[in-house]
């Protein structure tokens, strides 16, 4: 059988992507999804040539491209599953647009598209937003970043001479200045240096806190501050990490990051704190305790000097069996949201806590039962998705 | 076993069937761990590896640094590209130990790191590590090609910006140096079979472009030969980078669907104003 194989020419003589394409499409064409294939192409084989597999059309850099569109476009095929088009993603060094008018955001970049035209690229796989003039890409998933006034779950992974080093997911350690936090024995008062010398008796390595972003420095990082009642060392009560603000799912940013749940099933109050950067706290829900002699007299500073005595402390208190249950059961529903790609604020939560108690109800165990993996989780988001 | 080079004249088809001009198939997955960063799991051919990326991330205290509060200005004001290469023992034929200084696995991994590096835009995250950690399953040629497609893909799913994909692909000739051939086609990916007879070069190009980011040549080639083997190679980047492409849109396109992302202005949408 004879077959003729032309010899390869000097790269520069070839037409992109022709000399290979006709062989190899069938071969690449396994590489394409499931979905792609059973949507468009019965055979699952594709025997066009190269352009109709690839959408990309090249920004052609002629002399008309800045008088006609601006935009590169790329034909809508068939392929996209469901009417969503493969335009509505970017994908890194994908151009976005060459027309002056417009200012590069984050996740794009300025590269040179022909003599002279710089055109904006992304640089990220995400989608393309617009604030008026500004492009910017939204990731499809990346790391938190910090903003100004964020509520955040961290852990102490450093104790330095007068700070604290935070991991809260972001790219970098957020700093906790000891001048940040309420100190024991008053508000607002100055830090000495005996202060500094105890650092470790208010947090140390491993502790977890809650602050919210005080402020950010020009290369990203944060500073966190605790100085109020809602803030400071966390206790009895599960730590967890779903992603975060900044892509795909997890925790968002909403109204109101920390609430107090009253639980079934003679749990009690437990509160939950969303952590914009996705680290998630559940916890008992303790009343801070005021000493008899302190009744007495009123004001507010005497309430946060009181308090403040037991801020730092690492002790557990006692916990009981139901309450566990309960705060185990709203992990359970954290997780799943997640699992299923559901955005997990106040309200979700709150939903899929009441959901969860009633499959509970319905379920083998009773109501003992937090087991809300696999199934029990698609069945939870899907009672919550049809509401 | 040796490669019966003489039969490729007969019938043009190379040991496993394919013309000189085809790729293996490539099978990509992202997103597989969902406590990465970033994951990816790559398949060329029988060559299977898997990429975990964590980071962009600042490492914790470091062992024997004082803690006297530094502002950490020492740091460098990019980010550094960890890469870190596991190859399993049962990944190839002959079960090789292969300890952890290791010089065929430091180079890849500095080949590996420079060639992110250059692509990923380190600058935005100073004073941090990114993390690569690669781990070979199955081996069957092309080993580096397919760990830089792996990191590539897995840099994406972390969010990480990056220039363009780095894309990577083998390519080879028909015979062997010494038999002085000048009529000798190259081969486009070749496999663990044609590696071991035959010269071959590992190319990766910076997305669309022709610009080469990384070229690996270990074998003795006559230098004639070797335009042809890379025009073979750079093109065939160009292929495997739209395979790449297309996990990546299929993927995002998917988590459209199910709401995780909500839809952004679509490109189309802005041209109306």
């Amino acid at each position: 059988m004879p077959i003729t194989i032309l010899p390869p020419k000097a790269f520069r003589d070839q037409p992109p992507r022709h000399s290979l394409n006709h062989d190899s499409d069938d071969v690449m064409s396994d590489a394409t999804s499931d979905s792609e294939d059973s949507d468009s192409q019965p055979g699952g084989v594709s025997l066009d040539g190269g352009a109709t597999i690839h959408p990309r059309k090249r920004h052609r850099s002629g002399a008309g491209a800045a008088a006609s569109s601006t935009f590169t476009k790329r034909p809508k095929t068939n392929a996209a599953i469901n009417s969503i088009p493969r335009s509505a993603i970017v994908t890194p060094g994908e151009r976005i647009t060459t027309d002056p008018q417009w200012m590069r955001g984050h996740g794009t970049y300025l590269s040179s598209a022909s003599l002279g035209e710089q055109a904006i690229t992304s640089s990220l796989a995400g989608i393309v937003t617009r604030t008026n003039k500004l492009l910017s890409v939204r990731p499809l998933r990346a790391r938190y970043t910090p903003e100004v006034g964020d509520l955040v779950v961290g852990r102490i992974v450093e104790v330095q001479a007068k700070r604290w080093r935070v991991d809260v997911g972001s790219t970098q350690l957020a700093a906790l200045p000891l001048s940040a936090i309420n100190l024991p024995g008053g508000i607002l008062r100055k830090r000495t240096e005996t202060d500094e010398l105890q650092i470790r008796t208010f947090f140390a390595e491993g502790d977890l806190v809650v602050a919210e972003v005080q402020q950010l420095f020009q290369d990203g990082g944060a500073v966190l501050h605790t100085r109020s009642l809602k803030y400071g060392k966390l206790r009895n009560g599960v730590f967890m990490a779903v992603s975060g603000t900044g892509g795909g799912g997890g925790v968002v940013r909403s109204r109101r990051q920390v609430w107090t749940l009253e639980s079934a099933n003679n749990g009690g109050p437990i509160d939950v704190i969303l952590g914009v950067n996705g680290y998630v706290w559940i916890s008992k829900h303790v009343e801070p305790v005021v000493p008899e002699e302190a009744k007495g007299q009123t004001g507010i500073t005497n309430l946060e000097e009181v308090v403040s005595a037991t801020m730092y402390s690492s002790q557990n208190d006692r916990i009981e069996p139901e309450t566990m249950r309960e705060i185990a059961r709203i992990r359970g529903v954290v997780t799943a949201l997640v699992e299923n790609g559901l955005r997990v604020d106040e309200d979700m939560v709150t939903k899929g806590y009441n959901e969860a108690v009633e499959l509970a109800l319905v379920s083998a165990d009773g109501p003992e039962d937090v087991y809300l993996g696999g199934e029990r989780g698609e069945q939870l988001a899907a009672a919550l998705t049809a509401v | 076993m040796p490669l019966d080079t003489s039969a490729y004249s007969l019938a043009l088809l190379r040991v496993d069937g394919r013309r000189w001009n085809e790729l293996r198939r490539i099978h990509a997955q992202i997103r597989t761990q969902a406590a990465a960063d970033g994951s990816s799991y790559l398949e060329m051919g029988h060559t299977k590896v898997m990429c975990v990326v964590n980071g962009p991330s600042e490492p914790g205290p470091r062992r024997g640094a004082t803690s006297g509060g530094g502002s950490g200005g020492g740091q460098s004001k990019n980010a550094e590209v960890a890469v870190n290469i596991v190859i399993a023992g049962f990944s190839s034929v002959d079960r090789k130990r292969r300890g952890r200084g290791d010089k065929h696995i430091l180079e890849l991994q500095s080949t590996i790191s420079q060639a992110l590096a250059a692509s990923l835009h380190t600058h935005l995250f100073p004073h941090s590590t990114i993390n690569i950690s690669l781990h070979v399953l199955s081996q069957d040629g092309s080993l580096l090609a397919a760990l830089i497609n792996a990191a590539t893909l897995a840099c994406v799913d972390a969010g990480i910006p990056m220039t363009d994909y780095v894309a990577a692909c083998t390519a080879g000739s028909t015979s062997t140096y010494a038999a002085n051939d000048e009529g000798a086609d190259p081969l486009l990916d070749m496999n663990h079979q044609e590696e071991q007879e035959l010269p071959g070069l590992t190319v990766a190009t910076l997305g669309d472009s022709d610009r080469v980011a990384v070229l690996v040549c270990e074998s003795r080639v006559q230098v004639s030969r070797l335009e042809g083997m890379l025009a073979v190679g750079v093109d065939g980047c160009k292929q495997v980078r739209e395979i790449l492409d297309r996990v990546v849109r299929e993927k995002g396109i998917k988590m459209i669907q199910e709401g995780t992302v909500e839809r952004g202005v679509g490109l189309n949408d802005m041209e109306l104003d």
